[in-house]
């Protein structure tokens, strides 16, 4: 039988909250980096949910979209991550405050 | 008409001349000299030959009105345009001041050149400038054009009169004529935007195209308004809630104030006297044909505006005939032979005011033309006896130049006989028909204009024995009696580029009065009144139907509109009135002339201005007129203004300081929010959005 798309809604919320949780208060760059694929996941958990609800191909190519933005933020990100490290001698965000008033 | 299309080149060849003398007059013989002399010159052969097309002796009577040149066009509204209007006034205009400054540039030669003067292209380029300016304000057509022509020629007075910048006077003479008649021009500007305002155009005679008029001229406007009650078009009569005559009349007196800045007149006249500063030659050309000349002049080329308002007229008869008399006797204790020349300017403007005032059109222009020749004869038989004296012009060490230079003494004297209104002298047949025309008008009007006009009356006759008085105490002072120092016992000889332009004005100062010579005219019936018949124009058609700036036209309105007609005295009635205003204006003039012989032919005069007590303070002090103008600035303008300046830097500034430092101290709060932690940046971003979300939810009606 199939599942109903509230149970695909239920699970991208649910990734999407921990991801958003993980960005709230984790202070490890690479737990950041983590979480933020997380949440760009559960969309893709969404696209992919509605697609299959509307019998329409559209939100999976979005899906695909949507990994390679990942991807590609992915790579952008540890390279950040890697600047951050050589500057501050750590990964955490929180040290990394130079750039205020 | 052939001349008509040449006209510009009237204007421009001075201009031409003072762009050649500016930028290659030092490497011209003369200093440039040569080419002004060309320039004026070939602009007074073009003033001829307009004047001959304009009075009909080259075909038939014409005139010309036409733009050349559009500055700003204007969609729905008033355009600023440029054009040329060339009746008989301002052909006579032309004659006179391209004469006049040929003489002058001629007599520079002797004046400024064999003097061995530095800067001489700047001096010929200033004076090309104030020829082109004088006499592109005489032909303009609009009030706008005048009005830029007018401030040309206050600049140019401003660069001639402190030519001599590295002395200590000329500059702050020239400042000072700059700023008083800048002060009077201020008025004229409101003035000229409150006729463009009020009536769309600044016309003074309508043009026309195929005979067909394609924009009516401001005074036509008023006077349709005034006298038909035409005002629809005029949404300027609602807006200040005025009748029409009484808004015309502000407009008027507005306009005014120019015209007493730069004609000098009563209480604007201060910086005349001190003018005398700048050279010789060039007060000839101030005095007697350009920048004094041009606020009698603009009065004379908007009179049907004037002629529309009593308040107006009896303002300006009162205004000058108060000015004749009260510069006539400040004149007579002065000891600088150009001061005395200064004064008796500002008297004599003040007669032609009078004239205009009191509804004598033809006596004020008769006054102009005449005055023009005798005053500028006048300075220059003064710049004559300044070169001779080493450039010492107190009177009171000269003496017996009579007999060391006949030219100038002999024309020197025909310029003071008729200044001093002595028959058959020029001024003599001017100054008795301003006279008249004032007595009649006044005799003759009702309600307080007839009154007004003979106070005014009066107070131009008093000043005839002034007049006499103050022209030969200079005139015995400086020529007769015995030399009273070296120099005048020995002067230095002109040249013929002085004698020469003193001989021609000579011969104009004693002639020029049989222009017109109106009583003569009225009692033996012949026509000879030529310049009546100049300003008249022909009975029918021509160009007093065209243009509307003829005698009659302005006759009519004042006598239908501001009610001015003639009354006689009784008994004698017009032609013993016309006799008897002649015989008391000649005797008076004649009773100053022998007061001054009585006191001054002594062969070593002594000073009698002792005998006058306080009085010779307070007229020695030109009636503290400089001291409570220089007291109006500082101790009244000047506190106003530094209060002023509180307010501005105080309340203004301060509002905007103000809101400039709450917003410098919110900032500099608000800016903690950039904590540089990325997680609060998140946090703060996720709040956002919830709270948006909630804001959405609420609005929508989602919960």
């Amino acid at each position: 039988m199939a599942i109903p798309a509230q149970s695909y809604l239920l699970l991208s919320a649910a990734v999407f909250c921990i991801g958003l949780f993980g960005v709230l208060t984790r202070r490890n760059a690479l737990i950041f980096l983590m979480s933020v694929e997380l949440m760009l996941n559960a969309a893709n958990i969404n696209f992919v949910a509605f697609s299959l609800q509307h019998g329409n191909l559209t939100g999976q190519v979005f899906a695909l979209f949507g990994m390679a933005i990942a991807a590609a933020e992915v790579a952008v990100g540890i390279g950040i991550i890697l600047v951050l490290y050589r500057n501050f001698s750590d990964v955490d965000v929180t040290k990394a405050t130079t750039m205020r008033w | 008409m052939a001349a008509f299309t040449y006209a510009p080149a009237i204007v421009l060849l001075p201009f031409v001349s003072f762009l050649v003398a500016l930028f290659a007059g030092d490497r011209m013989p003369k200093g440039g000299a040569l080419a002004g002399i060309t320039a004026t010159g070939g602009s007074l052969l073009l003033s001829i030959w307009v004047a001959l097309t304009v009075g009909g002796f080259t075909g038939s009577s014409t005139s010309y009105n036409e733009f050349v040149y559009t500055w700003v066009a204007g969609v729905d509204s008033v355009s600023l345009r440029f054009g040329l209007l060339l009746d008989p006034l301002s052909a006579l205009m032309l004659l006179i001041v391209t004469l006049i400054s040929f003489l002058v540039h001629i007599f520079s030669l002797g004046y400024m050149n064999d003097e061995g003067e530095t800067g001489l292209p700047r001096y010929y380029a200033g004076l090309g400038l104030f020829t082109a300016s004088m006499l592109g304000f005489v032909v303009a057509n609009n009030l706008l054009m005048a009005f830029i022509f007018f401030e040309l020629v206050g600049l140019c007075s401003y660069l001639l009169i402190g030519f001599w910048f590295r002395e200590d006077g000329p500059p702050s003479a020239a400042k000072k004529a700059f700023l008083v008649t800048r002060f009077g021009d201020y008025f004229f500007l409101i003035g000229v935007v409150g006729i463009l305002a009020t009536f769309g155009t600044g016309l003074f005679a309508p043009v026309r195209e195929g005979g067909e008029i394609v924009a009516q001229s401001f005074p036509h406007l008023a006077e349709d308004a005034v006298v038909n009650g035409a005002t629809e078009g005029i949404a300027m009569l609602d807006t200040v809630g005025m009748g029409a005559q009484g808004w015309f009349t502000v407009l008027a007196l507005l306009v005014l104030g120019g015209v007493i800045g730069k004609s000098a007149q009563f209480p604007l006249h201060t910086w005349l006297p001190d003018a005398m500063e700048g050279p010789t030659p060039v007060s000839a050309l101030i005095h007697a044909a350009t920048m004094v000349a041009a606020g009698v002049y603009l009065v004379a080329r908007m009179y049907g505006f004037y002629a529309i308002s009593p308040t107006a007229l009896a303002v300006v008869a009162l205004v000058g005939g108060f000015t004749a008399l009260f510069a006539a006797t400040m004149g007579v204790v002065k000891q600088e032979l150009k001061q005395v020349l200064a004064y008796s300017t500002i008297s004599q403007y003040g007669y032609m005011m009078l004239a205009l005032g009191s509804g004598g059109y033809v006596a004020a222009v008769f006054h102009l033309t005449t005055h023009a020749f005798f005053k500028a004869l006048l300075f220059l038989g003064a710049g004559s006896v300044i070169i001779a004296m080493h450039h010492n012009e107190n009177m009171w060490d000269m003496g017996g130049l009579k007999d060391r230079m006949p030219v100038t003494y002999w024309t020197f004297l025909a310029g003071s006989l008729a200044l001093a209104g002595i028959v058959p002298f020029a001024g003599f047949w001017s100054k008795d028909e301003v006279l008249y025309e004032a007595l009649i008008h006044g005799l003759g009007s009702g309600g307080g204009l007839g009154p007004a006009f003979l106070l005014a009356y009066a107070m131009g006759l008093l000043a005839v024995f002034m007049t006499g008085f103050y022209t030969f105490r200079m005139v015995y002072l400086t020529f007769h009696g015995e030399p009273r120092s070296d120099i005048a016992r020995d002067p230095v000889s002109v040249g013929w580029n002085v004698k020469g332009p003193l001989s021609v004005l000579g011969v104009l100062a004693a002639t020029i009065g049989f222009i017109n010579m109106k009583p003569v005219a009225e009692l033996t019936g012949l026509h000879i009144d030529f310049l009546h018949a100049w300003l008249h124009g022909p009975d029918e058609a021509g160009w007093p139907a065209l243009l509307g700036t003829d005698l009659v036209t302005y006759e009519e309105l004042y006598h239908d509109v501001a009610g001015i007609s003639s009354g006689y005295l009784p008994v004698i009635q017009s032609e013993g009135t016309l006799v008897l205003s002649a015989v008391v204006s000649l005797s008076l003039a004649v009773g100053g002339v022998l007061f001054a012989r009585s006191l001054y032919s002594d062969p070593h005069p002594v000073e009698h201005t002792d005998k006058l007590g306080d009085v010779k303070t307070l007229l020695m002090h030109n009636y503290y007129q400089d001291e409570y103008q220089v007291w109006l600035a500082t101790g009244f303008t000047y506190p106003i203004a530094r209060a002023m300046d509180k307010f501005d830097q105080g309340v203004v500034d301060g509002v905007v300081n103000g809101v400039s430092s709450v917003s410098l101290f919110g900032g500099s709060r608000i800016r903690k929010i950039q904590s540089g932690v990325v997680s609060n940046y998140a946090t703060l971003l996720t709040l956002g959005l919830v709270l948006l979300l909630v804001f959405f939810g609420l609005v929508g009606g989602w919960f």
